[in-house]
């Protein structure tokens, strides 16, 4: 078998059982009393309904997954489609609507657990009385949570099990019950209102299915076995609910459900009365399989989709690191399962199911309207192996019904849901915009016609563009006589990134001076129009390379590690800064900030010894590495703006291994055309004959650290100083933040 | 016994422990002039949900492989990468060795703790029983000198 096939596991039984088992837990085992005592017998109606517009949108879905097999489903779709804005309500809805039908799963799990032990109705808790059943959902959830946190492989296949055993009880309930079903026991119906408001609470039956997609780089075959499963699983769960719901209202008598007491459960006391206690045991213990599977793996899908999220920078990345032993992304977990644990202490059963459904039903909406913005736009990549049939109609349909059932839900749950996408607005606005840099194909569809689109559309879609792809080259400015030449590195690597120059001029203030006071009295501590003067010299260096510039005047306590902290304030992708005499105050009492911060660098750094900047003839040594290859970057920025002649220099101990390392090592990274330079011995010394006839010295730092040991003053190469050029050291980025230091 | 370490693969399950790893590995492995072949598994379902979704693995695994790379730029050893799907560590371990024909799997044990051990799989030893050819345990670096002299060797069949 090859790698891919041992990567993509998932089978069509697999995939199907990941939709069915999300969705089956919910409909069957909790819900059809409350569906029967508010529809009557158009309960029925109501599932078959929510069938059927889940089915318009599983069309949907399954083109959009045999299009991008992409971790993360339904999220990743409608961002890619949409663009961040949509895709963060979207993200939003689905991690947080998959948190509230979890917390519900539970509740029904509660209820079992309830059944089987015997429980006094509910528990005080020093002030608090809390539901026995509340209790054992909030434990419930804690062990699923747990399960998942610390990870076993042994759960997704026994999934695959219980719902094959799930399909099977209930093949055989709704036999018993068609021996025993009579036209004359159904209940009378209640009329389209209480139908469609029915619909609305038993849709949490239905969300399953788009979980399949969120795994849909795992399946085998995708093209094939995604629309299967995805379609298959909808339309096994509304045959079998639409079976038990008829088998539970025709073949007991009509008052039956509607007498039951409180902690009874409908379907098992059905049971009982159609097979004996073996049938009611087996329902029991059916549904508590059910409940569980459905929340195991609601858990799991949440995680690919703040995997997704934070790819995307919707959310930090921070967020699905990966445990070291288990090898889990275990922030995630734990936070969707706090979420969850906050929800059953919070909800109801009714309200956590609604919820549920209503975050459910926009992700569909927009799923349709994904669906259609990508086969409006049709970008070239876009090659679904499944079409949605009767296009446009079919999607339509599915938007306007997601859209439309939002509207028989409870006005308390609208309002709550409203205000949840308020807020997922609100964050793309305050967080994600400034991060994110993935423009949706709508976006980029009517910005690139801006002349035949309306003027309102065009600016709607400009207006909300994401600006975290703009490359920030951070330049600290403290020196007027380095201000020019730092500029100039600075604006060379933001030009061939297409970015921009954030020059800083950072005071230092007293610590016993209030910074509010120092703003209004900034003479007292620098020369107002001395650093007026450096950042407006910045700006007009910057633009004369045709880069655009912004310019902050940053007041601080400290100096040198306000450095750092200003550069991850202003997102900068690089830190370009000199260093030397007194180029950032004194290092020394910075020493600890910077401990901190070189252990991980989230941007790329270039530390620049200025002795004149002078780009004609570079040499950069190497011995392959990171920090090299950014060396190899700037080497390469250079030469593309100022012509450089660029020296590559290897010391090996056999000349013709480094000559065949040099030249394979310089075409990988567009620099065959230098000079290469293969010396065998003393490192240092090759390098500084290298440089003697040099004018800059770029040099990726070897070890990690790099600037710590700048500015501890231990840095072991010598030779920096020993040289008569200006040397730029590179210290490439690693991914961890402060943030996420922070939280690990 | 020459040549043990000319070929080794190193599996990797973290960034912390690729850290410590390269640190207790790599001077040997310089001595003996040898190479690396850095391996992350990633442990499948064989059939059901993952813990972790693959991208989100693969992307784990470059970030692991960075800090091999860097280690292994550092110390001059020639360095491989690859990543594993199998639904048994150990096993995707010695199936990696087969594929690059590796002379021998070295590792350092990780910090143990039992409960742990039996709820998530203790991956010491099932490296070291199912071994079918040599592997090396090699004292963890901690902070200072090398330990030169305690080299725990465990061999099994060579299996060409």
């Amino acid at each position: 078998m090859s790698e891919q096939d041992l990567a993509k596991d998932l089978g069509p039984l697999a995939a199907l059982t990941i939709g069915v088992g999300t969705m089956i837990g919910a409909g069957i085992f909790v819900l059809p009393r409350q569906a029967i005592t508010q529809a009557g017998s158009f309960a029925v109606v109501s599932f078959l309904l929510g069938g059927g517009i889940a089915l318009l949108t599983a069309l949907s879905a399954s083109e959009l997954g045999t299009a991008m097999p992409r971790s993360g489903g339904a999220y990743y779709y409608v961002n890619h489609a949409l663009g961040p804005l949509f895709g963060s309500i979207a993200g939003w809805a689905n991690w947080l609507g998959l948190a509230f039908a979890s917390a519900f799963y539970m509740f029904g799990f509660g209820q079992y657990i309830g059944n089987i032990v015997g429980m006094p109705d509910a528990f005080v808790l020093g002030p608090f009385v809390v539901s026995s059943v509340k209790l054992v959902a909030l434990a419930g959830a804690a062990l699923f949570v747990a399960v998942n946190y610390v990870g076993a492989k042994e759960t997704g296949r026994l999934q695959n099990v219980i719902v094959v055993l799930l399909v099977a009880i209930l093949a055989v309930f709704t036999v018993f019950g068609a021996l025993e079903a009579e036209t004359a026991n159904l209940p009378p119906s209640e009329g389209f209102g209480p139908m469609l408001t029915t619909t609305g609470i038993i849709f949490v039956s239905y969300l399953g299915f788009v979980q399949i997609t969120s795994v849909a780089e795992e399946i085998k075959d995708p093209g094939r076995n995604l629309p299967r499963a995805v379609i298959g699983s909808v339309l096994l769960v509304t045959v079998i609910y639409a079976l038990v719901l008829v088998a539970m209202s025709a073949a007991v008598d009509p008052g039956f459900i509607a007498s039951l007491a409180d902690d009874e459960i409908a379907v098992v006391e059905v049971a009982g009365l159609l097979m004996g206690p073996i049938g009611a045991a087996a329902l029991l213990f059916g549904g508590l399989l059910a409940t569980a599977s459905s929340a195991n793996a609601s858990i799991l899908a949440s995680s690919r989709i703040n995997f997704a999220m934070g790819r995307d920078n919707i959310v930090t990345p921070s967020l699905n690191e990966i445990h070291p032993r288990f090898s889990t992304p275990y922030r995630s977990i734990a936070v969707t399962g706090l979420l969850i644990l906050a929800f059953i202490a919070a909800g109801t059963v009714e309200a956590l199911a609604t919820m549920g459904s209503v975050l459910h039903l926009i992700i569909y909406g927009l799923l349709n309207v994904a669906l259609i913005v990508m086969r409006e736009a049709d970008p070239a990549d876009y090659d679904p192996d499944f079409e949605v049939p009767l296009y446009p109609f079919t999607p339509i349909l599915g938007m306007l019904t997601s859209f439309a059932l939002i509207a028989f839900i409870s006005e308390v749950i609208i309002a709550l849901s409203v205000a949840l996408v308020a807020g997922a607005v609100l964050w793309y606005f305050l967080y994600a915009r400034s991060r994110t840099d993935k423009q949706g194909i709508l976006g980029q569809y009517v910005l690139s016609r801006a002349d035949e689109m309306p003027d309102a559309a065009v600016s709607a879609a400009s207006g909300v563009q994401p600006d975290g792809g703009d490359y920030r080259v951070v330049v600290p400015l403290a020196n007027p006589e380095t201000e020019t030449d730092l500029i100039s590195l600075g604006a060379a690597a933001a030009k061939a990134n297409g970015g921009r120059v954030v020059a800083l001029h950072i005071v230092q203030v007293p610590d016993q001076t209030n910074l509010g006071y120092a703003r209004d009295n900034l003479d007292e501590f620098t020369d107002a129009a001395e650093s007026e003067q450096l950042l407006a010299d910045a700006k007009t260096d910057a633009e004369d390379f045709g880069v655009p510039v912004e310019t902050h005047t940053i007041l601080s306590h400290r100096s040198f590690a306000e450095v750092f902290d200003a550069a991850e304030t202003h997102g900068a992708d690089m830190l370009v800064m000199g260093w030397g005499g007194d180029s950032h105050g004194s290092p020394g009492r910075a020493e600890s900030a910077v401990d901190e911060v070189a252990g991980d660098l989230p941007y790329d750094v270039l530390v620049m010894k200025d002795r004149g900047f002078d780009p004609s003839r570079i040499v950069l040594p190497t011995a392959g590495g990171p920090d090299t290859d950014l060396g190899a970057a700037v080497a390469r920025y250079l030469r593309d703006q100022y012509g450089s002649e660029v020296t590559l220099l290897h010391v090996a101990d056999d000349r013709e291994e480094g000559e065949a390392f040099l030249a394979e090592w310089a075409a990988d990274r567009d620099l065959a055309d230098a000079e290469m330079r293969v010396e065998t011995g003393d490192v240092e010394a090759a390098i500084a004959t290298a440089a003697a006839d040099a004018t800059m010295l770029v040099v990726g730092a070897t070890e990690r650290g790099l600037l710590r040991r700048l500015v501890s003053g231990s840095l072991v190469l010598d030779v920096i100083d020993q040289v008569e050029c200006s040397v730029v050291l590179a210290e490439k980025e690693r991914s961890k933040s402060v943030i996420e230091r922070l939280l690990g | 016994m020459g040549d043990l370490l000319d070929r080794v693969v190193l599996p990797f399950a973290s960034e912390d422990d690729a850290r410590a790893t390269c640190d207790a590995v790599l001077p040997y492995i310089v001595d003996a002039g040898g190479e690396v072949v850095a391996v992350h598994v990633i442990e499948k379902a064989g059939g059901g949900i993952d813990k972790a979704g693959v991208e989100q693995r693969e992307a784990y695994a470059e970030d692991i492989f960075t800090v091999v790379s860097d280690a292994c730029a550092d110390a001059g050893v020639t360095c491989e990468t690859a990543v594993v799907f199998a639904t048994d560590v150990a096993d995707g371990v010695f199936d990696a060795a087969r594929d690059h024909d590796a002379s021998a799997v070295a590792f350092t044990p990780r910090q143990g703790n039992r409960w742990l051990d039996l709820l998530i799989g203790d991956n010491t030893r099932d490296l070291v029983k199912g071994a079918d050819l040599p592997v090396v345990a090699f004292p963890r670096v901690d902070g200072d000198d090398v330990a030169a002299d305690d080299q725990a060797t465990g061999e099994g069949g060579s299996d060409e």
